[in-house]
């Protein structure tokens, strides 16, 4: 097949408030020359005063909000889940109000535009908005379609856009993947195809909402390499929405934090993490601001804290090595009690209740999705089941609860073959709590959901009414036992979701990508529960994850999983030391246990070994007698 | 990872990989002619060989691809085929089967009835799985002067079928977990559909809010017309094509208007 270029330019076009579409920079490093022009002080953002409520409900989701950014800033937006981040962001390109309409106060103006009277598609060569699922925003099923796609609507000749394609690509890494499918790429590559389309345009301000929520540690690691070079070489300016603070604390240059649709704390990053304070949840209960700071800064608080010293914020670390030069003077010599020693990972557990042996399967015979899996899993264990995107994690949990058929003699659940039980025999024995909880609701009544799993397997009434009572209590949804389950907020659907699962007491509990979507003290509360159910039943949890710090704070032990082979199975202090598995699998090792690898190696024989904990990193220092400098 | 489905779109070197979009299409509307035109079976099986050959040589579709695609529909033309051949009357007996006249008549009739519906699902394989939707959406703009925002809905229509019958997937797969046992008879399918439209829906109003304020902030739909970087283009081996199944279609219409063949099977009574 033939292809020819076919232009409509942009003088044919009616349309004129897209009269900037000429005047963009000639790449995208001019940017910074562009910006040095409008002057490094020019406002990329104003708002003041701004009230939003959407359209049909009395709630106002922003309240009196007022905040300024100038050209070249890079903006973090923290806050509690449903505080208002992505409503504030969809100011930012007139998507509120003229996409999703409803009461609007205030002014907003956005380089220098006011967002009241200018559309949407004008903001297209000024602002690029970048989602946080990137299934969702892509829009075409090549690559270069979707680079292109942002300036053929502008009608740019041909030959420009194909130019500026391949100079966006290039700027994100993607060199001469034009041609491939977008259904070929992981989940890094998508969401830097998502941040190539909208640089094509050149824009002046790029804004995120949660860019790396879907990915795994390496792809987030792309992800935030390219914002830090477009930010401190192109010297575009950055807002962004993100969850994972401890990889981009040291990279922005401003935090503002939100709590109930208001701005709470807007300024530099050390004091944004050098205090406390107190935000609320979706739910009205009242997180901790901590629950997003970085574990360094964590770290260098507990450190202060248990030696009453007061921190002044302009000390604060805010990554691994900033928190090592912060804590080594006060490393004192060894206290002669080790806080922590290296345990080596019983391999063989003769109490397993479910054994893999064995396991291979693919749904091609050429193309082995997992490879000779084996292990076994024993009553009341917390595992974390990590690897990159696609790696087979989500297939194996699958193949568990035989959501996909697993080959016969391969998985034993308490002696039995599970290709030879049927679905229900192992839902009353296996739970999968999936990542998105909507997916699992099949009632109109919150009860009704809890309820459903007892009543076709046949309970009286009697245990059901019993059971259910129960269950809410352990979940926290007594209240709402007559609400559509559609209806509750993101926290209380997941909790729902595990309670349809734990109303059968089963003994073993899957959760797929538990932390997706949620901020860590949500994802804390979650494990929280997970940790009462092992108490109380000796559920084991295996829980599919990419967070690096909920594998350090909860997890007995890690099963790392590359290209669809067991690499490791053990203590998760032991996965965390193993430089090669870690890169090998795309993790990333928390701040935590690189601080104290760090100061461990800098005082051999000391009382610093290397951990997961930070209690006991901060204690094991405390108690050392070293001295701050 | 799933396995995904077989009628979707997957890049490919095939000849007919690189036929535009819109001489696949009329190719695909060509054997659609011919196959409703034809109700002789000797007709229907060279147009089914015809189609294979597309599909193997020309195309290049693996034989699983074509099983997975085709079955279900070869064996209810399979079951449609024999409850024909046994019911349908006629006026010349074959043979018999138990005793029960097999007419030489009803079981041409019922093989080409069968080999009808077999042929189309299958062009319909091939077209769409040699047929990037995108390009389908650019050809109705740039060649058949479609207004590209209705192309555009097409494309994303079709693009979003994959991901809908994924969501489908996995909605059963987790309402599975629950106990929920996939209902049979219509009443269950009903039933079955309920549960499954609260939760595709949110997800799906979701996607789609997304999706539309992914395009508007790229300006989809400032201006009345866009540029195309690629747009296909009719080659020769396009029009050769267009031409040989223009000629055919013309050629057994005009051989049916003439008589040179029978038109339609009228069963004579018994």
């Amino acid at each position: 097949m033939a292809f020819v270029a076919i232009d409509h330019p942009a003088e044919s076009a009616t349309l004129r408030s897209l009269e900037d579409v000429d005047n963009a920079p000639a790449s995208i490093s001019e940017a910074t020359s562009r910006t040095g022009s409008q002057g490094k002080g020019d406002l990329a953002i104003d708002i003041r005063g701004v009230s939003y409520a959407y359209e049909g409900e009395a709630d106002q989701v922003l309240r009196n909000v007022s905040l300024t950014v100038k050209d070249g800033e890079f903006v973090l937006i923290l806050g509690p889940s449903g505080c208002g981040k992505s409503t504030l962001l969809q100011l930012f390109n007139g998507t509120i109000p003229h996409t999703l309409k409803g009461q609007l106060a205030g002014d907003v103006s956005v380089c220098s535009k006011p967002i009241a009277s200018t559309k949407v598609a004008s903001f297209a060569t000024e602002v690029g908005m970048v989602f946080q699922d990137p299934e969702a925003q892509i829009i075409n099923t090549r690559v270069r379609d979707e680079v292109c796609f942002g300036l053929e609507n502008l009608c740019r000749p041909a030959g420009e856009i194909l130019d500026r394609h391949k100079e966006a690509l290039a700027f994100v890494g993607l060199d001469g993947f034009g041609d491939r499918s977008i259904f070929d790429l992981s989940g890094g590559q998508k969401q830097r195809v998502s941040i190539a389309a909208v640089l094509a345009a050149r824009p002046r301000l790029l804004v995120l909402d949660e860019p790396t929520a879907n990915l795994d540690p390496a792809g987030m690691a792309e992800i935030f390499a390219v914002l830090e070079r477009l930010n401190r070489e192109a010297g575009t300016t950055i807002v962004m929405v993100e969850h994972r603070v401890d990889e981009l604390a040291d990279r922005v240059s401003r935090v503002v934090m939100m709590d109930r649709g208001s701005i709470v704390f807007d300024g530099a990053p050390r004091e944004a993490f050098s205090q406390r304070r107190a935000a609320h949840s979706e739910e009205d209960g009242t997180v901790p601001t901590s629950a997003w700071f970085p574990q360094a800064c964590e770290f260098a608080l507990g450190l202060c804290d248990a030696r009453a010293t007061p921190l002044a914020a302009a000390v604060m670390p805010l990554n691994v090595a900033q928190a090592v030069a912060f804590a080594d003077p006060w490393v004192g010599p060894a206290t002669g009690k080790p806080f922590l020693t290296l345990v080596p990972m019983q391999q063989e557990d003769e109490a397993a209740f479910l054994r893999v042996n064995q396991l291979s399967f693919g749904y091609e015979k050429k193309l082995p999705i997992l490879s000779d899996i084996t292990f076994s899993l024993g009553r009341g264990e917390i595992v974390a089941l990590c690897g990159r995107n696609g790696s087979g994690k989500t297939t194996l949990a699958r193949l568990l609860m035989h959501i996909n058929a697993p080959p016969r003699g391969s998985i034993w659940l308490e002696g039995k073959d599970i290709a030879e039980l049927s679905a229900r025999e192992i839902s009353a024995e296996i739970g999968y709590v999936f990542q998105n909880p909507d997916h699992q609701f099949v009632t109109d009544r919150v009860w009704d959901e809890i309820a459903y799993g007892l009543q076709v397997r046949n309970y009286s009434d009697k245990a059901i009414e019993d059971r259910v009572g129960e269950v809410l209590d352990i979940v926290d949804l007594k209240r709402y036992r007559d609400r559509s389950p559609f209806s509750l907020s993101l926290g209380e659907r997941r909790r729902l979701s595990v309670a349809t699962m734990l109303v059968l007491e089963p003994h073993l509990l899957v959760l797929d990508e538990p932390t997706i979507g949620q901020d860590h003290e949500r994802a804390q509360q979650l494990m929280g529960l997970m940790a009462r159910l092992r108490e109380r039943y000796r559920t084991t949890i295996l829980m599919i994850t990419h967070d690096v710090r909920l594998v350090a704070e909860w997890a007995d032990r890690a099963l790392v999983i590359s290209s669809g082979k067991l690499l490791f199975d053990g203590k998760p202090e032991a996965m965390f030391a193993d430089q090669m598995l870690i890169e090998e699998a795309g993790l990333l090792t928390p701040p935590v246990y690189e601080i104290s690898r760090a100061l461990a190696a800098a005082h051999p024989g000391g009382p610093v070994r290397p951990t997961l904990s930070l209690t006991d990193l901060v204690d094991a220092i405390a108690r050392s007698g070293g001295h701050a400098a | 990872m799933n396995r995904s489905t077989a009628f979707q779109f997957r890049a490919g070197n095939s000849f007919f990989h690189h036929l535009d979009p819109l001489t696949k299409f009329a190719w695909l509307v060509a054997i659609s002619l011919l196959a409703f035109g034809a109700y002789i079976a000797w007709v229907q099986i060279l147009i089914t060989v015809a189609v294979l050959f597309t599909a193997f040589v020309l195309a290049r579709l693996a034989f699983l691809v074509v099983l997975r695609g085709t079955w279900l529909f070869g064996v209810a033309c399979l079951s449609f085929l024999v409850i024909q051949t046994l019911t349908l009357p006629g006026t010349h007996v074959a043979f018999t089967i138990f005793g029960h006249p097999i007419y030489a008549e009803s079981a041409d009739y019922a093989l080409a009835s069968a080999l009808r519906i077999y042929t189309i699902i299958l062009s319909s394989l091939v077209f769409v799985r040699t047929t990037d939707p995108r390009e389908l959406a650019i050809a109705l703009v740039t060649q058949m002067r479609v207004p590209y925002r209705i192309a555009y809905a097409f494309f994303i229509a079709l693009r979003i079928v994959p991901t809908i019958e994924e969501e489908i997937k996995t909605i059963r797969a987790a309402q599975a977990v629950r106990g929920v046992v996939r209902q049979r008879g219509i009443a269950g399918r009903i039933g079955e559909t309920k549960r499954y439209a609260m939760p595709l829906l949110v997800g799906s109003l979701r996607k789609a809010s997304m999706m539309v304020m992914s395009m508007e902030a790229r300006a989809f739909g400032a201006y009345p017309q866009r540029t195309f970087v690629e747009a296909p283009r009719m080659t020769a081996a396009g029009v050769a094509v267009c031409t040989l199944m223009l000629m055919l279609v013309i050629a057994w219409y005009g051989a049916l208007m003439l008589g040179y063949v029978h038109s339609f099977y009228v069963f004579a009574p018994a």
